[in-house]
């Protein structure tokens, strides 16, 4: 960005504490009155270095590492590099287990589009729809720390399965709690259609066309927003998503209310797909049987090769790309974050854009500044 | 012995009155601000304050103390002259507004004493001169701030108070057309049968929406939007310069309600049966007047938390193609019913 | 279009580059020479649908002596991932960046220039991305990084 400034302009750090996004990142705006004239995205003040801390701990101390990447939607981090290690290996999973993944991964899905809609409205002044989001999301954060044994950061998978079966009377536990989920997101949908300023906000604000979404490489809800059906879990399915039906939501508008408009459906399709895993999962072993893989499997030697797997997030798509040499810790490991390349489009997004609509615009991208920069 | 004219007419006592309301309104600002973060806490399903005091009725005390023993930061580019004024000329400018507003009324034998400080022929034009001092407030702590956030907002602020004292403005020359003068106390007494909320419903809710925005409340309150601009205009200010802007703001809420209640709902006016009693006479007027001066509060309140926040454009769009045409339509209204002889 | 669709209208292209599958049958890896992969990207764009750059970095060899520059591009279409490999020399590593024909390339870029040296040619704007100003010119993610525990936000900031 230019930083020389005309006599009518300014320039506004909207600096790496704000209130306004989760995480520090700096955005330079040069502002004509209340008009963004030019702006520019600064990271870095999160870099923890986990590609390197990656290459100095072994493979299972890396799960734990790696939780850490998005710490809101952090079972898909562990899915993408214990799925890694698994192509690598040759690892069969146990049918089982992966519904358990599937179910652990849907319900982080599901919080972590309640969080990203209830932040969204507290950005845009509507504090009670924030207070409302949490108090549901409360539920669903007992049902996962029931499951796994804590709320954020759960630590939950391992090479070949995962660390424990699920608990006793879970599927009366997710019968109750989703039948209040589902009110609440009937409630959501409602106060968001019939609330005339949050339109007002809203709508035709942020807009992105199909092929400038593709140009520009973004992926997850606002490439799902503008009308591409670009999910992996139907397109290169894993785990056990070829069994189970459900729809890829899309909508055609590419606004910012488009893009909220997707989370509330994948929410619904996320509650629809727990159930179908509830009714079809199998009893049977967690690990593969007849193999050292199991809970404790602390020094593993993975055999050399290099494997790219990608899973979805809640925010787009995952990836990771793990370069192994034989020994027990990995030569190069790559983390794909799903917003890297969303935060990249918001300079181009800002273009004569009201001040008060870098939040809205921002904000419906989802962000989670710890992944952009690891 | 002296007659209770001589009493009310005396300066000297008029000013001890004055100084006993101004305490009274600082009591009820306070009442009003635990108030709201209780309402506010039962709207959003959690408990507020609970732990300070009974119900954290002592919680505002806690905070008071805090603000009073933090330490006051100002900017070493800051103008120090306007900086420290400001805050002062905002809550002077509330203040003022107090002198003219009447806090109820007292009946004896069919006789009506105001309770005000002042008794004044044009005090509705004397209350909303007072209130839009507060601009120049304003503008002194955007300039001397030295702040980009704090300029923002208040570029914000002046665009949104020309737009919306202009509806509030006609609104005020229709309730005086129909009462027939600008005192407030005559407009609260012209009310007698017949509400003028009920007589001009359309002025009434233009009267209402100006009001809020005049006040800084949400859905207008960009000036002090948290999530673009920080704090907004007030960024820069710490412990009880802040405490300053705070109180102002709430102070002004309550009494833009009250004119709200006086020129719009009916004021003290109850059906002369049940005044004629002398002790009823003293109580009940003003604990009407007070109480639908708590209705509008909680109706304020209660509007704030429900509801997102509007853009400046919108917010002037709002103003200047919606309320205005209104508001003329509701003069042109007035008008007519007065030259109709209603 | 499957796999191998895809590896006949490369090979048919650009005869030099050799194809191998990888962990499934819709995974390829190829290697291509540095000097040509921008025109690579650019025939993979417009005639084969791989229109989704998924990341690029680079991988550090120092007992071959070499960086490799990795290229994962995807496409929305179809579900083939081809992994294409650019060998530079360690001392000197230089490529042409393709910020021309992906656009979200450019920050990929940037960060695989702050962390292991890699020149990009043309490239819009490279400047630091993630690392502070101190850092530049140490290569961090380099196998023979000699700075931690020296040289870390704990000392420099």
């Amino acid at each position: 960005m230019d930083e020389t400034v005309k006599p009518s302009e300014m320039i506004v750090h909207l600096g790496p504490q704000h209130p306004m996004m989760p995480g520090p990142f700096r955005l330079n705006a040069k502002l004509k009155g209340e008009t963004v004239v030019d702006s520019e995205v600064d990271i870095g003040w999160i870099h923890k270095g986990i590609e390197k801390i990656l290459e100095n701990k072994t493979y299972l101390q890396g799960i734990t590492i790696v939780d850490r990447i998005c710490y809101l939607a952090a079972i898909t981090n562990e899915e993408a590099y214990v799925g890694c290690v698994e192509k690598l290996a040759g690892i069969e999973v146990p049918e089982r287990s992966q519904y358990i993944r599937v179910i652990v991964e849907e319900l982080s899905r599901i919080q972590s589009h309640i969080l990203g809609m209830g932040e969204y409205a507290s950005f845009l002044g509507f504090v009670s729809m924030f207070m409302y989001t949490i108090r549901d999301r409360e539920d669903l954060m007992s049902l996962i720390d029931s499951i796994t044994g804590a709320r954020i950061t759960h630590s939950f998978l391992r090479f070949g399965g995962v660390k424990q079966d699920l608990p006793d009377n879970f599927a009366n536990d997710v019968k109750y709690v989703f039948g209040n989920i589902r009110k609440a997101v009937d409630q959501y949908e409602e106060l968001y259609a019939t609330d005339r300023i949050y339109k007002a906000r809203t709508v035709g604000i942020g807009v992105v066309d199909a092929d400038t979404a593709k140009d520009l490489g973004v992926s997850g809800p606002p490439l799902r927003a503008t009308g591409v059906a670009f999910d992996i879990r139907k397109d290169e399915p894993y785990l056990v998503y070829n069994d189970l039906d459900f729809k890829v939501c899309t909508h055609t508008d590419g606004d910012v209310y488009a893009r909220i408009q997707v989370r509330l459906d994948e929410i619904r399709e996320s509650m629809y797909i727990i159930e179908q895993c509830l009714d079809q999962i199998p009893s049977g072993p967690l690990f593969p049987e007849g193999t050292a893989y199991g809970r404790r499997t602390p020094i593993m030697r993975v055999p050399a090769g290099e494997v790219f797997h990608r899973v979805e997030d809640p925010r787009g798509e995952m990836g990771f790309y793990m370069v192994s040499d034989g020994s027990d810790k990995p030569y190069r490991v790559k983390v794909r974050g799903p917003v890297y390349p969303t935060l990249q489009t918001l300079p181009g997004l800002l273009k004569g854009v009201p001040v008060a609509d870098i939040v809205a615009i921002a904000g419906s991208m989802d962000t989670c500044t710890s992944e952009v920069d690891r | 012995m002296m007659h209770l004219e001589d009493i009310l007419i005396n300066p000297l006592l008029r000013a001890i009155l004055g100084l006993c309301l101004m305490g009274v309104v600082f009591g009820g600002a306070c009442v009003v601000i635990w108030f709201e973060r209780k309402l506010s806490a039962d709207i959003q399903q959690r408990y507020g304050p609970m732990r300070v005091g009974p119900h954290g009725l002592l919680q505002l005390v806690a905070d008071a103390i805090k603000l009073f023993t933090k330490e006051d930061i100002i900017p070493k580019n800051a103008d120090k002259l306007l900086f420290v004024s400001a805050p002062i000329l905002l809550l002077g400018s509330v203040f003022l507004m107090l002198v003219a507003m009447p806090f109820g009324a007292i009946i004896i034998n069919g006789e009506t004493y105001v309770i005000a400080a002042t008794e004044m022929d044009i005090s509705v034009l004397y209350i909303e001169a007072m209130s839009a001092i507060s601009i120049i407030g304003i503008f002194m702590v955007a300039y001397s701030a030295n702040n980009k956030y704090s300029v923002l907002g208040a570029f914000r602020n002046f665009a949104r108070m020309i737009g919306y004292e202009v509806p509030l403005g006609i609104c005020i020359v229709s309730v005086a057309i129909m009462a027939g003068s600008l005192n407030i106390v005559e407009i609260a007494e012209a009310q007698s049968p017949l509400w003028f909320a009920i007589k001009q419903p359309i002025g009434f809710a233009v009267f209402f929406i100006a009001l809020m925005a005049d006040m800084g409340r949400l859905p207008f309150d960009q000036n002090e939007s948290e999530e673009e601009l920080i704090a907004g205009v007030i960024t820069e200010y710490s412990s009880m310069r802040f405490g300053y802007v705070f109180f102002a703001e709430y102070i002004h809420l309550i009494l833009g309600s009250m004119l709200a209640v006086l020129l719009f709902l009916g004021g003290w006016n109850l059906p002369a049966a049940l005044t004629s009693n002398t002790i009823l006479g003293i109580i009940l007027p003003t604990a009407f007047f007070l109480g639908k001066v708590v209705l509008v509060i909680l109706a304020v309140i209660m509007v704030r938390w429900a509801i997102p926040r509007y853009r400046i454009d919108q917010v002037v769009d709002l103003s200047w193609k919606r309320l205005l045409p209104l508001a003329l339509l509701n003069l042109g209204w007035v008008i007519a019913l007065g030259l109709l002889g209603v | 279009m499957d796999s191998k669709s895809v590896m006949n209208a490369i090979t048919s292209k650009f005869p030099d580059i050799h194809f191998v599958f990888r962990e499934s049958d819709i995974r390829i890896t190829g290697r291509v020479r540095a000097a040509k992969v921008v025109e690579v990207c650019q025939y993979l764009k417009e005639e084969v649908e791989f229109g989704h750059l998924c990341c690029e970095f680079g991988v550090d060899y120092p007992e071959r002596n070499e960086i490799e520059v990795v290229y994962v591009i995807g496409s929305y279409e179809h579900p083939v991932i081809l992994t294409m490999k650019a060998i530079l020399p360690r001392d000197n590593p230089e490529i042409e960046s393709v910020v021309p024909v992906y656009w979200n390339a450019n920050w990929y870029e940037r960060e695989t220039h702050e962390l292991f040296g890699v020149q990009y040619l043309n490239h819009p704007d490279l400047r630091p991305l993630v690392l502070t100003e101190e850092l530049y010119g140490e290569w961090p993610l380099r196998k023979d990084y000699e700075g931690f525990p020296n040289k870390t936000a704990r000392n420099l900031v």
